[in-house]
């Protein structure tokens, strides 16, 4: 491998420094709040500097959350591999996302505002790592009905509604202050509902 | 594109006209200012309605509305605080008509507990299917940091969840939903697919038929889970 060049690494260096400052300005503003400006000021550089690495604030944005997306389906599957049977496997897989994103639920909050924009909205939930987390899902069917756990109707449907409602939760810790043990409550019963259908054992 | 910083400070510029005139109102001409007060309101609504409908609700700045409604960016703010608190109004002018159909139907559907929330979901959707974004708009205001309390976004409106409780009760009394089933955690499952579902709609340009299709499958996919066993 080549070594990276000094204007390279340079580079490099900018653009993890305006990350984790537009990372702290979404975080304490909401998407709409923070500005190119206000995250220049806060990374200590010009907004040309910004613009030099990033199209836009949604590029920014979205480049914040395919890392972060990307950490979280490695915890997914970390989580699902010491899963015993499709529903408890499921349930940690969607407690290490929710354990995840504890700490972080303004962004969260900020990801959803984005995701349902018709303008930013579709970019951000195909991007590579939501796919990951789809498949993910539909891998666990997938082998429940291998072992014959589960029967293989409208298995693709209950992987998004299974995704689905593991991001419905969500507002229950951004507004209603659930704790990740409520949310994984709540997760069981989603998980067994949306299930039902398809149980043979 | 308007950060909260804007908002805040045209919210401060919209203070002024706001201020009381030394007129009290009694002895002006009946309800003159109340008219013109309502005509302004109106004509906010409708523009505002247009502007989440075709550019969401963040591509939609109090400033744009006050321009199409033609009236000062002040005269928006005596009448509504924030962005959300207009787009809840929006919302409710249009459900009002949407409930008042439900209110009118529910009682004469017949069938079991899964047609009657098919038909319900339908009846939603041949009434927002050509407003998809303005629905998308209503939700993503949800989380909208300068969302006052006053503001009800998709989801803190009871009267969706209300009619799908009815529906399970109705059900749970008829036999076929498990009456050991957690009505709310079903309630949230059905409004979260509901909301999914508008999402194909606006990023698809999908119509009331294919929109009520993929509900079907999803409801009866739920409704798998609270039959009684």
């Amino acid at each position: 491998m080549k070594a990276p060049t000094r204007r390279a690494l340079a580079k490099q260096q900018t653009r993890v420094k305006v990350l984790s400052a537009a990372r702290r300005l979404f975080s304490e503003a909401g998407y709409e709040g923070a500005t190119i400006r206000d995250i220049a000021a806060a990374a200590g550089m010009s907004t040309g500097a910004v613009f030099a690495n990033f199209s836009d604030k949604s590029d920014l944005f979205r480049e914040i959350m395919i890392t972060d997306m990307g950490d979280l389906a490695d915890a997914m599957r970390e989580a699902a591999s010491y899963g015993k049977g499709v529903e408890d496997t499921l349930l940690r897989m969607f407690a290490a996302g929710y354990n995840f994103y504890k700490t972080q639920l303004p962004l969260a909050r900020a990801a959803f505002s984005v995701g349902w924009s018709p303008q930013d909205g579709p970019a951000l939930r195909s991007a590579a790592p939501v796919q990951v987390l789809n498949a993910l899902i539909i891998e666990q069917l997938t082998g429940a009905v291998e072992r014959g756990e589960l029967g293989p109707e409208d298995l693709a449907l209950r992987a998004s509604m299974l995704f689905e409602a593991y991001l419905s939760n969500y507002p229950q810790a951004i507004f209603e202050g659930w704790t990740v043990e409520a949310l994984q409550d709540r997760s069981r019963d989603q998980i067994r509902i949306l299930l039902a259908g398809a149980r043979r054992r | 594109m308007t950060s909260a910083r804007d908002l805040s400070s045209t919210d401060e510029l919209g203070g002024a006209p706001a201020a009381p005139s030394s007129a009290p109102l009694a002895d002006g001409p009946p309800g003159a200012r109340q008219t013109q007060k309502e005509a302004t309101r109106n004509r906010v609504i409708a523009a505002a309605r247009n502007l989440f409908d075709t550019q969401g609700y963040e591509g939609t700045t109090i400033r744009e509305i006050a321009r199409q409604a033609g009236v000062s960016v002040g005269s928006v703010f005596t009448t509504f605080a924030s962005k959300g608190e207009i787009l809840s109004q929006v919302m409710q002018d249009r459900l009002d008509g949407l409930y008042a159909e439900l209110d009118r139907v529910m009682p004469h559907l017949r069938g079991d507990t899964l047609d009657r929330l098919r038909t319900m979901f339908a009846i939603h959707f041949a009434f927002e299917a050509r407003h998809t974004r303005l629905f998308l708009a209503h939700i993503a205001a949800a989380y909208d940091w300068t969302l006052s309390s006053s503001a009800t976004p998709m989801g803190r409106n009871q009267r969706l969840q209300g009619i799908i409780g009815e529906i399970l009760a109705k059900g749970v009394a008829a036999g076929d939903v498990d009456p050991a089933v957690d009505f709310q955690e079903t309630v949230d499952l059905l409004m979260a697919a509901y909301a999914w579902v508008y999402r194909l709609a606006a990023w698809n340009n999908a119509d009331a038929p294919t929109l009520t299709a993929v509900m079907d499958r999803q409801i009866g996919l739920i409704a798998e889970g609270f039959a009684p066993r």
